[in-house]
């Protein structure tokens, strides 16, 4: 049992050179590193991802592994490659990740994340767009928005957001000089000055919830008007974009119409935001097949995702493949997992998990679940 | 127990009891699942180690001129091939639905694993660590092995009354209750817990000798020794 | 002694059934086979036996067959001149048909009902075929020696109609299925401009293939095959001339409609005038004719740009069109080239 033991140890040593890396800042990251696994801090990952942004599968294997590692893929480095290379007084260039279902798509979405909070980026991330126009707890809350007629608010689902976005950006507010540029009256006592810090307008967000919609919007475009003005330099990072322009949604209003995504008031201040008419900032958003109802999930190509109106919204724009492993990256894979204790057995195994999970990511790990 | 074997012809039982990592009990079939095939259409060989063997004995182009039947879904070549699982599968399946019965055996091992490697790594010292065994599919043969009875009561009528008389067991119905135990206990479950995580607590506690199903063998044991005085009523 | 008979059996001989009720000494030596006169004689009432014996047929004396005599060099044009049903001893042909019995060889020629049911083309060997053309030779004319090769053909004669007779079983000479005219022209030989081949694909619908450039008209709807071809005539000749004509409604023709894309109509070229505008940080008060009518060539690799969007839309999207796209894009927005793997 103990010969067992030293047998592990051994083979940890002799596999950390092969998969991991010790390079776990995406600044510094680069070719080499193609298909190694880097950890995250735990800190980090708390402040980023607290409200969500890592998928639940994930999740559920941090914890069994102790470690939150992600593996460095083309992908990721080429739009960090490109962010980098790019000139911030142009417009913002939008990348668009597209793939197969369970090739990638939100983790690498989440070491982009990690690339631009350590780069000083200030961060607008919505970690599943189909949460708010799809998912219906009992206890969902739809109410009529009150600044603009006929739409419909999703109070606590904004407020939840601003939340996240106070978690991701807390040293940026807490620091940087963001302030709105003119007065906001909420309603007869309540109001916001000019010159205010984006914190406490975040943090009148979430006390009234019955507000949170509309302050996302007004916050949505102070921040537009601080990018201009070159004060802060944004990341907008979304994962189902694709969601916001399917005909219609799960929401209904309070008299039991159903609703289109353009009613939705949180709709429009995203739409605004993955324009590409102001300066200093990346987009990056992913189109994928689950964020829209099983019958029209043929296609993961971008344009089938984001129908006609979708892609009049982002065109030009950089279309991004998200592909399955290589033969590299799965070996890689297959000696973390093993390393891990996730998957044990003779190494003919290998092939035949090629074989039946086709290199999908997300197929290779439910395979190796039970084994 | 021999003489059941001997419907694979041109196969002897030794080269059978030869493969020695699983037991010989379940590979002993008397037909390969539904027989739409006559009689004669001999049973397939179907992992790389028989057929190893019987190359060496040069039996193997024998048996590629014979007909054969074709193997089951579940019968694969594959490393990971495992009878006890799939008889588990089988048992765990209502209705024939076989691929939710998979998915549920699957997810169980999941989080029978899950729950090993979180001991392992709460576990502070080595000898604790090589202790805890971190095979879903060892924790399952262990877990069997411990709730296998090793004697029954049959009903026996003499003279106007039924008395439970303990008599010997074969391997073949020992399996069955054991694996038959395992899902009474499992679905004994609240509504709640859905039946993965459920199984893989039952599979935990057996493997370590505790738990529901232990205990019930354990009570069958001990009625069979408080019953050994009418052991005599099966000969008459 | 009397006996009524009250079952009328046709055939038999009823006195010889009443005098061997009488008599008890008859009795033939079979029946007895061999016994003793003092051993019980065994009353046979059926006697069946017996009758079976008497009727034993009389073989009549059949001449051989004709076509055992039949010389291999003769003329089988000769011997079978003209469509007769099949006859086994005139055919010197071993031919077996029928069903096949178990562990039995299939049904000789000889009064076989199946190959004397069935039509026979015997009157229609190639030799006889030969001589009918022959005869037939001197009122035909020649096939025009420039017509030798499938291009010449189809340039010259572009309408192809098809249709189809058929040979079979049944009590009705016609077929319903020979009613049946296919019409088949190429898209490419009827005189179109572009509105006009764009109303037409529309009319015509499922029975072009884009593929082959075949316009494919079937008619079924009449009895007479002769009223089927006058139809797909008279649709051809309709949809033609209707697709020169120009309705009022159709200048209602929105974007969404179009069967092609085209850039300058849609929203990606105000994007691009909007991102290029803004990149020169100039003001943007164009309205849509303006937009319209920009000129792209002021921006540097927008055509290529424009070419890939094109393809997307026009071609379908695919991996290939998608990759024309990126390269496209990355190149407008200055970006590094995509990474491939080493």
């Amino acid at each position: 049992m103990l010969s067992r033991n030293i047998r592990l140890l051994s083979r940890r040593y002799s596999q950390a050179v092969t998969f991991r890396t010790t390079e776990s800042s995406p600044t510094q990251q680069n070719e080499n590193q193609v298909g190694l696994f880097y950890t995250m801090n735990n800190d980090v990952c708390k402040q980023l991802f607290a409200h969500g942004g890592l998928p639940k599968s994930f999740m559920k294997q941090t914890k069994t592994f102790t470690e939150t590692a992600l593996m460095v893929r083309l992908p990721a480095l080429d739009i960090i490659d490109c962010i980098k290379v790019t000139d911030l007084n142009k417009p913002v260039v939008r990348y668009v990740l597209y793939g197969e279902k369970g090739a990638g798509k939100s983790l690498t979405l989440a070491h982009l994340l990690h690339f631009a909070h350590e780069d000083g980026f200030l961060i607008v991330h919505i970690p599943w767009v189909s949460d708010w126009l799809r998912r219906l707890p009992r206890d969902k809350e739809m109410s009529n928005s009150q600044s603009r007629e006929g739409f419909v608010d999703i109070p606590l689902d904004a407020a939840a957001w601003l939340l996240h976005f106070k978690m991701q950006n807390q040293v940026l507010l807490k620091t940087g000089d963001l302030k709105t540029s003119k007065e906001y009256v909420w309603s007869k006592r309540e109001s916001t000055p000019a010159g205010a810090p984006l914190a406490e307008l975040v943090e009148h967000g979430i006390a009234r919830v019955k507000y949170a919609c509309d302050v996302i919007d007004v916050l949505l475009k102070e921040i537009k008007l601080l990018s201009n003005a070159k004060k802060c330099k944004t990341f907008v990072a979304i994962d189902g974009f694709n969601s916001f322009f399917y005909p219609l949604t799960r929401l209904s209003t309070p008299t039991k119409k159903k609703v289109a995504p353009e009613e939705v008031s949180l709709t429009a201040p995203f739409m605004e935001i993955t324009k590409n008419d102001w300066t200093n900032g990346a987009i990056v958003v992913t189109t994928d097949q689950l964020a829209v109802p099983e019958d029209r999930q043929e296609n993961y190509l971008p344009k089938y995702l984001l129908y006609q109106k979708g892609f009049e919204h982002l065109d030009p724009f950089v279309p991004m493949e998200i592909g399955r492993y290589t033969e590299r990256e799965f070996l890689s894979c297959a000696s973390y997992y093993r390393d891990r204790l996730w998957l044990r057995g003779p190494p003919e195994l290998e092939s035949e998990l090629k074989l039946a999970s086709a290199c999908n990511p997300y197929n290779f790990m439910e395979l190796c679940a039970p084994l | 127990m021999n003489s059941i074997r001997y419907k694979l012809s041109g196969v002897t039982c030794s080269v059978l009891q030869a493969a020695n990592f699983r037991p010989a009990y379940i590979q002993c079939r008397l037909y390969s699942g539904p027989t739409s095939f006559p009689d004669f259409f001999k049973n397939p060989i179907f992992r790389k180690e028989e057929q190893a063997k019987l190359i060496e004995i040069n039996e193997l182009s024998k048996l590629a001129i014979s007909p054969v039947k074709p193997p089951g879904v579940s019968e694969t070549s594959s490393v990971y091939y495992d009878p006890l699982v799939n008889k588990l599968i089988n048992h765990v399946m209502k209705m024939g639905k076989k691929q939710l019965a998979r998915e549920l055996v699957e997810k169980a091992f999941e989080n029978v694993k899950r729950i090993q490697i979180e001991r392992y790594h709460l576990a502070s010292s080595a000898e604790a660590k090589a202790k805890i065994i971190l095979n879903p599919k060892d924790i399952l043969h262990q877990a069997i092995e411990n709730c296998r009875p090793l004697l029954q009561l049959l009903p026996i009528k003499r003279g106007g009354i039924v008395y439970q008389v303990p008599a010997p067991i074969t391997e073949k119905r020992s399996l069955f209750l054991a694996i038959k135990w395992l899902l009474d206990a499992t679905n004994d479950k609240e509504r709640t817990i859905h039946f993965p995580q459920q199984f893989a607590w039952e599979l935990l506690d057996a493997a370590n000798n505790t738990g529901k199903v232990v205990k019930r063998k354990q009570d069958l044991h001990r009625q069979c020794e408080a019953n050994r005085a009418y052991a005599h009523y099966r000969w008459q | 002694m009397s006996v009524f008979i009250r079952h009328y059996n046709p055939g038999s001989v009823y006195n010889a059934k009443i005098w061997r009720f009488a008599s008890t000494t008859a009795e033939t030596p079979k029946l007895t086979n061999g016994e003793d006169d003092e051993e019980f004689r065994v009353l046979d009432i059926l006697k069946k036996r017996d009758k079976l014996q008497r009727r034993a047929p009389r073989k009549a004396d059949v001449p051989p067959d004709r076509a055992e005599k039949m010389r291999t060099d003769q003329k089988w044009g000769d011997v079978w001149p003209g469509p007769k049903s099949f006859h086994p001893s005139s055919v010197p042909l071993p031919i077996r048909q029928g069903y096949v019995p178990k562990g039995q060889a299939p049904p000789g020629k000889k009064a076989n009902a199946e190959l004397m049911k069935i039509p026979n083309f015997l009157h229609l060997t190639p030799p006889v075929i030969k001589s009918q053309c022959e005869a037939i030779k001197k009122f035909c004319t020649e096939w025009p020696k420039l017509l030798n090769s499938e291009e010449a053909i189809e340039k010259h004669y572009p309408l192809e109609i098809i249709t189809s007779d058929y040979c079979h079983a049944s009590p009705v000479i016609r077929n319903p299925l020979s009613r049946i005219v296919i019409l088949r022209i190429k898209l490419s030989d009827l005189k179109l401009d572009k509105h006009a081949r764009d109303k037409f694909l529309r009319l015509v619908g499922d029975r072009y293939d884009g593929q082959t450039d075949l316009v494919t008209i079937t008619a079924d709807r009449c009895p007479v095959r002769r009223q089927n071809l006058d139809y797909v005539n008279y649709l051809l000749t309709a949809c033609y001339h209707e697709s020169w004509n120009y309705e009022d409604w159709e200048g209602d023709k929105t974007l969404q409609d179009m069967e092609y894309y085209d850039f300058d109509m849609n929203q990606s070229k105000r994007n691009l005038v909007n991102w290029h505008l803004l990149c020169l940080n100039e003001e943007n008060n164009f309205s849509d004719e303006e937009i319209k009518l920009y000129d792209v060539a002021s921006i540097p690799n927008a055509t290529e740009y424009i070419e890939s969007v094109s393809s997307l839309f026009n071609d379908g999207e695919s991996d290939a069109t998608l990759k024309k796209y990126d390269t496209s894009v990355r190149k407008l927005l200055g970006l590094p080239d995509k990474k491939i793997v080493t």
